[in-house]
């Protein structure tokens, strides 16, 4: 039983990291009508940021938000200048854009601080004590971490979308672009400013997870978030930010459960796993769980 | 528009002449390339190798519009099927290229099949799976493969056969004329494909699918045909990409980045152009060699990504596409119509 | 001065011009309809005034020039379009639709004001306030959508083909709406419209479109009575 409780944890603490990844590719999506497949190497970025700042005796909470707001300049800057010019273009066009920012921008961070992984220090206590026994099972505190800063994220996010004008406006522009530009909108600036929002959230993904990673902070950390997420958003809906949570959470419990139960898949085909998902939801049912865009722009 | 400078009817003698002159420098070429340093034939062959791989590419995503981010893994199960077969079953080398190209020619159908139902950013999507597969499954299938590991072809088993007269040392050369005459053998099977009927297919399905179905293109066998067609070229390449380098491993040259550089050659190089893929290659093979000794590869990283995003903005027909929109200002060549042949004829 | 103030209006899609150097007016708190078959360029016209597509010519608006801003920016101006085929969100509920309508403005409860009075004037719109705006029936989507246009107060008000698709019923009783609209608000009304009978009795002022170019213009009373006008360019 404790162990189970341990796995559930452990997919709980990683679907959480996944679902804030996700909901920055909601976000962009739901604005851009593109994947952003450069999210994780942006995020990678950052988190090497946040790293340095530590390395220079900031505390890593000042350097975590640091990270957060060159991650929004990163994004905001991107749709500027490389996304809005070709956006109408093809759809071709935004995606050779993205790829070219995933090589650059993982190549960037370890032409500035090489390959070798760096120890990336938590948030929260993070040590071999700092835990609670809940069922039998160890709890620990950085997870508990995790989970707080993921639902205070969330909940942000909610509050932006749902109640506040910029929220409508994004809601507008994500629904229909050429009347939200009617209604007085500035498209322009409320794609940025999505972009800017993705970068931010991703940049907490990448300091939170960086910890808790095996691997610590190397140029492979965050690739797989990338595909864990892409999972998680199309299996909730690639428009719905509710279905990036769901979806993240999906993910991350079915990756602790196959890793641990499924002796087969044993440890080396989780990301193979996902990506199976991601396939069969493409096939049968395209709009994710939540989702309500048809998936398709011609 | 402009008239060119000089035009050229098709089937006349100066039409001929300049495409024996196209001949006679590309058979200059190659031997010059053949005669070079062996380090320098091997990078000779692997543009060869690169060009294969990215006129498979060059199939689906540029002239059918399927954007794959999946071809790594096509060039991998080319290179493991040569790489199993020659070390574990000791089959000649040259046997097993067409048994990767036919493995290739599965698996691209079958990743064709999901582009049925679904398109652009989704297919890139299904195209990301297969790529980041690849590796996993090599790993996984340890005795298979050497899993992590790797394997490695011994060298004895590359020899040149007997009736080249070349010796065990000069197997680079050899390898060299293969991949050059492969790399002809691809680029004229892609010719006449673009040209005929199913490359009509191909080009109308990319601009408009609606329309190029309501004409009477069968969608379903044009995407799945076509995405098994690339898969099994770039296979193909990878088997001699195999042979090329004697040790395969899978974090080596099958990963999502190979599969990075395939995409940025071919837009480089020009898509949906013949002859993209080769400008695509000596690029592919020569940014990262003149750049990798300044930092341990990450500079050509960055050059990679900048180069991609560049062409984008600046030369979205690559170089080849616009090479020939400036040979088209001096040369053109006029197809002759029928009523023509006959006045020459008499 | 008049309101509105075009001149010599030209504008297309990539190569193809489908105006050709349109001249028109519009003074304050005049309604005026623009009448013209399928092609005329219509639909073009409003999307020039808008900021939809880029034109050359002149666009004079209260005194400055309307030429070179995006959409966003000439309704900050106060010309609101309300588009073809309506443009709802059909995701937001109708009363975020409202509220978007109102994206410019800074006095929040001159807002909620607003969305009170246009919930009032289409009772459909309160009764159907939390619902998404794509449940809605065509004619109940059209109502939403000059509510929303009218949310940001314009002065002008562009309606292009507002009774397209709609029973004539509905298209009686919106007809009647924006003459109130007009009547009470002083706003002016710019409409393009293929149904000539309607808008020629809501109109003061006709122009008559014929592949990009004005080919008569005149008092819609005129239009209304003359028979050889009405064969002649009406098909009526």
């Amino acid at each position: 039983m404790d162990i189970f409780l341990e796995r559930l944890f452990d997919g709980v603490t990683n679907g959480a990291v996944y679902a804030i990844m996700a909901m920055a590719l909601v976000v962009v999506f739901r604005g851009t009508g593109t994947i952003n497949f450069a999210q994780g190497e942006m995020a990678l970025f950052t988190t090497y940021v946040a790293w340095w700042l530590t390395v220079q005796g900031q505390p890593v909470w000042i350097a975590a938000l640091v990270a957060a707001a060159v991650g929004f300049v990163l994004g905001a800057v991107t749709e500027r200048t490389l996304i809005r010019p070709i956006r109408k273009r093809n759809d071709m066009a935004s995606l050779i854009v993205a790829l070219g920012l995933f090589t650059g921008f993982n190549a960037l961070a370890g032409l500035i601080w090489n390959s070798e992984s760096k120890n990336m220090p938590s948030l929260f206590p993070a040590g071999q004590d700092d835990f609670t026994t809940v069922g039998g099972a160890r709890l620990y505190f950085d997870a508990l971490g995790v989970w707080l800063v993921v639902i205070v994220l969330i909940g942000a996010v909610f509050f932006l979308f749902n109640r506040t004008r910029l929220g409508l406006n994004m809601r507008a522009v994500a629904d229909n672009p050429e009347s939200a530009a009617l209604a007085g909108v500035p498209t322009g600036r409320i794609l940025m400013l999505g972009w800017g929002l993705a970068g931010i959230i991703g940049s907490f993904a990448g300091v939170l997870i960086a910890p808790l990673s095996a691997h610590q902070l190397g140029l492979t950390t965050m690739f797989p978030i990338l595909i864990y997420a892409s999972a998680a958003a199309l299996f909730g809906g690639l428009d719905s930010p509710v279905g990036a949570v769901v979806g993240g959470l999906a993910i991350g419990l079915l990756e602790a459960m196959i890793t641990g139960y499924v002796g087969f898949v044993g440890g080396t085909l989780p990301q193979t796993a996902a990506l199976v998902i991601i396939v069969f939801i493409l096939l049968f049912k395209p709009t994710g769980l939540f989702g309500t865009r048809q998936m398709e722009r011609l | 528009m402009n008239s060119p400078r000089l035009a050229v009817a098709q089937g006349s003698a100066r039409h001929r002449a300049l495409q024996l002159g196209g001949l006679a420098l590309v058979a200059l070429v190659l031997l010059w390339g053949a005669a070079q340093e062996p380090f320098r034939v091997g990078q000779l062959t692997s543009v060869l190798i690169f060009a294969i791989a990215i006129s498979g590419l060059n199939l689906a995503t540029g002239y059918t519009g399927l954007l794959s981010i999946g071809h790594s893994a096509f060039f991998g199960l080319g290179a493991y099927t040569t790489g199993v077969l020659v070390v574990t079953y000791d089959v000649e080398p040259m046997l097993t290229l067409p048994v990767a190209t036919v493995l290739c020619f599965v698996l691209g159908f079958l990743v064709g099949l999901p582009a049925l139902r679904i398109r652009g950013l989704y297919l890139a999507l299904v195209t990301l799976a297969v790529g980041v597969a690849f590796p996993e499954l090599v790993r996984r299938f340890t005795d298979l493969t050497g899993g992590a590991a790797g394997m490695v072809i011994r060298s004895k088993q590359l020899a040149p056969p007997e009736w080249t007269g070349l010796s065990l040392g000069q197997r680079g050369v050899w390898l060299y004329w293969v991949s050059a005459v492969t790399l002809i053998a691809v680029l004229l099977l892609v010719r006449n494909l673009t040209r005929s009927r199913t490359g009509m297919a191909m080009i109308a399905t990319r601009d408009n699918e609606a329309a190029a179905a309501s004409s009477g293109v069968h969608i379903a066998s044009v995407k799945t045909i076509v995405f098994g067609l690339s898969g099994a070229i770039t296979g193909l390449a990878g088997g001699l990409f195999a042979m090329y380098v004697g040790a395969l491993s899978p974090d080596g040259s099958f990963t999502l980045l190979k599969s990075i550089e395939l995409i940025t050659g071919l837009f480089v190089g020009g898509a949906a152009t013949l002859y993209g893929p080769v400008a695509g290659a000596l690029a592919v093979v020569f940014i990262p060699y003149y750049s990798s000794d300044l930092a341990s590869g990450h500079l050509s990283g960055i050059i990679f990504g900048a180069v991609l995003i560049l062409i984008v903005f600046l030369m979205p027909e690559g170089v080849v596409g616009v090479l020939n929109r400036v040979m088209r200002r001096f040369v053109r060549v006029t197809p002759t119509s029928p009523a023509q042949k006959k006045r020459k004829t008499r | 001065m008049s309101l509105l103030e075009v001149t010599g209006l030209t504008a297309g899609y990539g190569p193809a011009r489908v105006l050709h150097g349109l001249d028109l007016r519009v003074e304050e708190g005049e309604v005026v309809v623009v009448l013209g078959a399928n092609g005329a360029g219509k639909t073009t016209t409003m999307r020039a005034l808008s900021g939809l597509i880029p034109h050359t010519g002149t666009v004079v608006f209260d005194g400055r020039s309307l030429d070179g801003l995006g959409p966003d920016a000439v309704v900050g101006r106060g010309v609101s379009l309300v588009p073809q085929g309506r443009g709802t969100f059909s995701h937001l509920t109708v009363l975020d639709n409202l509220r978007v309508g109102a994206a410019l403005r800074r006095d929040k409860a001159g807002i909620r004001e607003d969305v009170d009075r246009w919930c009032s004037v289409f009772p459909v719109l309160a009764e159907r306030g939390g619902q998404e705006a794509g449940t809605l029936s065509g004619g109940e989507q059209q109502m939403l959508a000059v509510a929303r246009a009218l949310m940001s107060r314009p002065r002008l008000l562009l309606c292009d083909e507002p009774s397209l698709g709609l029973a004539p019923r509905i298209v009686s009783e919106l007809f009647a709406t924006l003459a109130d609209v007009n009547r009470a608000e002083g706003t002016a009304l710019l409409l393009v419209e293929q149904n000539a009978d309607l808008a020629l009795d809501l109109a003061s002022r006709v122009y008559l479109l014929e592949v990009g170019r004005v080919v008569a213009e005149g008092e819609a009373a005129r239009f209304r009575e003359d028979e050889s006008i009405r064969r002649a360019y009406l098909g009526l």
